[in-house]
């Protein structure tokens, strides 16, 4: 069984008081994400991916199509009882403490109070809020309202968490708990399903990805996929030969580039169709010598670049992502 | 996945909502049930008009306007009341709240003075509270002839105080703006008071004014003409019947003896299309008691 | 839905006007009645507790009515403005149990409020009650205490209660200024009742006097809570009389809480 499927799912809103007109927030997303993995929902602002996790969480009901987390409908008690939520920049009641907050949502999970005393203590520990656990959330930076919006998420031991824009306001320090803290969820064999339109966060962490944009899918599947579909050449960083030797081959078109680096370093930039160990063999006759070879693809910000010049544009006045 | 089509909901909401609108109609068919009067008590919660001004903070106009339809809708139910000693006894207070709150209130003062001095049960009986209530007006806007021409009125018509009368038609008449009828009125008044000739100038006059300033006074100045109207055709009938008799040597019992003998056409009816009634035994003719424009006023020899 | 969902979200809805210093409004109203019984006490004689039956009643009312609408107002509307409806609807929470929480807790909020309202109007009036000269006290024609005043402050909540859920019901749908506007309007329009059921002795056109007709029935009648000045006088309420105006009361209630629930419950959070 999926942890969540979506088929054909598709959310219009209509704009315009005077003359009212549809546009389309989410337009025919069908996606599968299986259970324990870390999926990245990737596309840049306003390309449906909020839109996406409010339909899941049935804050706003789609136009057609449908949905299905562990089987169920979204909205659906029990499903609520076994996922959890981080919004885009969480907000919560300023007049609670963190404590209280957790206190409050664990009541409607329906613990006990001792086990939501236990529960709260040990989340806010491992989201790093110590003695501030006890201010009232008003005095909280961001920072901290997104370590206790993670907190929330997680207050029932969820089989599936949906982070919308997880990183997004954190400072290094915090993206890279916010890493750990994912891979620790995926280790426990928790579903992460997060958005981002920061593409390092998924090159690190996820295991497939789906890049939204204008509110269609452009692209899915492993990340991997995606990028040996991409290969278009090979570096070679090479050393103890001189600049002529290395242009030479250049003019022979063996090498699109040849940029020297550092002391007597220079890396040659060579095309698909030519092999580096026939230009390795030669560059040896020459004294040379290989520092490291690897592949060239495009980042996931030039693919990025790349699909969303290729998805059809219409005149669409976009709101949130 | 849409929250289904809300029908179930509705039906649910609209028996909800009948369920209270039927019990507001239970309400208003079982007087224990209905509000214990709080428009009867604190309609004069406050008496004193200064107090309720200051307690009305600036909305002073608007509690004015409130209590005017307080005042006529306190008329218009006590005058379709068929309640034996029905009592108009809130309408002065109630103007008189109206105006202190609104001292250029003209239409409480002129309209409710019609009010204030129609006879009982048509209206209060009450001439004194009408002059006073112009007068407070009149204090008011010393220069508005309206309110000296209406108290006028009321000494002519319901006082039969025909000097009286003619010393207010004629004040009015000096005030600035005043139409040109209100001074030979004043004479006119003060020679022949209470003559039905005069009665019948007083209300044309009343009504060709009414045409330009004042609409609202124009049914009562036709009324007025009307059972002018009335007044003259009973006398006529009883000059018929009087002629029967000298020819007959005998009463009329019916309309019918006047008919067949060719003294009169047909049934007479009054203005309003009322037949009239004949007292076979005096050959005294008098409005139908449910005639619209009974009783007649009384006309006192000056 | 169940009912310990919808206590929850209640307590934390009156722990958020305990710590908004919505009671605050009580410590005013104290002072308020007790400088007025001062004054009013060297200003008049004879008719000063009537006077202050008159304010305190009136306080209860007004001061309940002001929570009512501007707490009512925004119970539902901030959660969806700040957003942290997100979070909570995202919980193991039906939408209507959370409307119906809010409403609930903020109608502990009030029965609060006017408790303790009632108990130190109450406690001015006994005070006033001691201080008067058994003599004078005997030509009263109401005692300082009588408990009719307590029908009056019954009904005064029942009418509260209507009134916030008229609040809740506008701001699941329209801005709090709008909100605030639309059920002042209907307070004050349903006080006014006795005027529109009357309308018939002042207007003249037949379709007027049906659309004042129908408003009379379908409008909540407010002024029917009203009996303060039987109870300041004294005069008894029929046990029927409160019990029917509470019926209606509830039942006009269920239509409005259940108008409010369907509106929220098909909502797009955008």
């Amino acid at each position: 069984m999926d942890a969540i499927s979506t088929e054909g799912l598709t959310k219009h809103y209509t704009v315009g008081f005077w003359r009212p007109r549809p546009y389309a927030a989410l337009d025919d997303l069908s996606l599968r994400v299986g259970t324990g993995e870390v999926f990245g929902f990737l596309g840049p602002n306003g390309a449906g991916k909020t839109t996406t996790l409010k339909l899941l969480m049935r804050l706003i009901f789609p136009t057609s199509g449908r949905a299905e987390i562990l089987g169920r409908p979204p909205g659906d008690p029990d499903v609520a009882r076994r996922i959890g939520y981080l919004p885009e920049q969480p907000y919560f009641y300023d007049y609670l403490t963190a404590e209280e907050l957790l206190d409050y949502f664990g009541s409607l999970f329906g613990y006990g109070a001792a086990e939501r005393r236990r529960r709260t203590s040990a989340l806010l520990d491992e989201v790093g809020i110590g003695g501030e656990r006890r201010l009232q959330l008003r005095k909280f930076s961001k920072g901290m309202l997104q370590r206790v919006g993670i907190a929330q998420a997680l207050l029932n031991d969820p089989e599936v968490v949906f982070l919308d824009e997880p990183m997004s306001g954190l400072d290094p320090l915090g993206r890279r708990e916010i890493r750990q803290l994912i891979l620790q969820l995926r280790d426990r064999g928790c579903t992460v399903f997060f958005s981002s339109h920061v593409l390092a966060d998924a090159e690190a962490l996820c295991s497939r990805v789906a890049i939204l944009a204008g509110g269609r899918l452009v692209a899915s599947g492993a990340l991997s996929d995606i990028h040996a579909f991409h290969v278009h050449g090979w570096e070679l960083v090479v050393s103890g030969v001189g600049e002529p030797v290395l242009e030479q081959v250049r003019a022979r078109g063996q090498a699109l580039r040849v940029t020297r680096l550092a002391d007597d370093r220079f890396a040659l930039e060579l095309p698909l169709t030519v092999a580096p160990e026939r230009v390795l063999a030669e560059l040896a006759t020459h004294g040379g010598r290989l520092v490291s070879i690897n592949p060239l693809r495009d980042t996931l910000e030039d693919f990025f670049v790349r699909q969303i010049a290729a998805a059809p544009k219409g005149g669409r006045m976009d709101r949130a992502s | 996945m849409h929250p289904g089509r809300p029908v179930l909901a509705i039906v649910v909401l609209l028996v909800l909502l009948g369920g209270a609108v039927g019990l507001q109609a239970v309400r208003e068919r079982r007087p224990d049930l209905t509000p214990p009067q709080v428009s009867q008590s604190s309609l004069l919660y406050i008496r004193s008009g200064s107090v309720l001004q200051r307690a009305a903070l600036s909305y002073d106009g608007l509690v004015a306007d409130l209590y005017w339809i307080r005042a006529l809708q306190h008329f218009g139910r006590t005058k379709l009341s068929t309640r034996e000693g029905k009592q108009y006894d809130r309408l002065y207070p109630l103007l008189d709240l109206t105006t202190t709150l609104d001292p250029r209130f003209d239409i409480a003062y002129r309209f409710g003075a019609v009010f204030l001095a129609e006879a009982y049960p048509g209206g209060a009986g009450r001439p004194d509270d009408a002059i006073a209530l112009l007068r407070k007006g009149l204090a008011q806007q010393p220069a508005k002839w309206q309110f000296a021409q209406d108290i006028g009125f009321v000494h002519y018509w319901w006082k039969h105080d025909y000097t009286e009368a003619a010393a207010w038609f004629r004040k009015a008449g000096q005030m600035p703006g005043a139409p040109n009828w209100l001074e030979p009125l004043a004479a006119v008044t003060l020679a022949r008071g209470g003559n039905r000739a005069s009665s019948r100038r007083l209300w044309q006059e009343v009504l060709a004014t009414a045409r330009v300033d004042a609409e609202w006074l124009r049914p009562q100045a036709e009324f007025r003409l009307a059972q002018l109207d009335a007044m003259d055709q009973i006398a006529a009938i009883e000059r018929v019947i009087a002629a029967y008799r000298a020819r007959v040597g005998d009463q009329p019992s019916t309309w019918a003896d006047l008919i067949r003998t060719g003294f009169l056409r047909g049934v007479p009816r009054d203005p309003s299309g009322t037949p009239y009634a004949m007292n076979p035994y005096w050959g005294t003719v008098t409005l139908q008691p449910d005639s619209p424009l009974a009783p007649l006023p009384v006309e006192q020899a000056p | 839905m169940t009912f310990r969902v919808i206590g929850r979200v209640a307590v934390n809805v009156f722990k958020e006007s305990v710590r908004d210093k919505v009671l605050y409004n009580l410590v005013v109203f104290a002072v308020l009645l007790i400088a007025a019984s001062f004054l009013i006490g060297q200003l008049t004689a004879g008719q000063d507790v009537k006077i202050i039956k008159d304010l305190g009643l009136a306080a209860i009312s007004i001061f309940g009515l002001l929570i009512a609408v501007f707490i009512g107002i925004g119970l539902v509307w901030k959660e969806v403005e700040k957003r942290s409806i997100y979070v909570i609807l995202s919980k193991p929470i039906r939408r209507h149990e959370f409307v119906l929480g809010k409403y609930a807790g903020l109608v502990l909020t009030l029965t609060v409020n006017v408790v303790v309202m009632t108990a130190a109007f109450y406690g001015v009036l006994a005070v006033m009650h001691w201080k008067t000269d058994p003599a004078i006290r005997a030509a009263w024609s109401v005692s300082a205490l009588d408990p009719h005043l307590l029908v009056a402050v019954l009904l005064i909540l029942v009418e509260l209660m209507l009134v916030t859920g008229i609040a809740l019901f506008f701001s699941t749908f329209s801005s709090p200024f709008l909100s605030a506007v639309l059920t002042l309007g209907l307070w004050v329009i349903g006080h006014f009742n006795a005027d529109l059921r009357n309308f018939d002795q002042v207007l003249a056109s037949k379709p007027a006097i049906w659309l004042a007709r129908g408003l009379y029935y379908v409008l909540p009648n407010f002024s029917a809570f009203d009996v303060k000045a039987q109870a300041v006088y004294g005069l008894p309420v029929a046990p029927g009389y409160v019990a029917f105006t509470s019926a209606y009361g509830v039942l006009y209630l269920a239509f409005v809480l259940g108008a409010a629930v369907t509106v929220f419950a098909r909502r797009d959070f955008k």
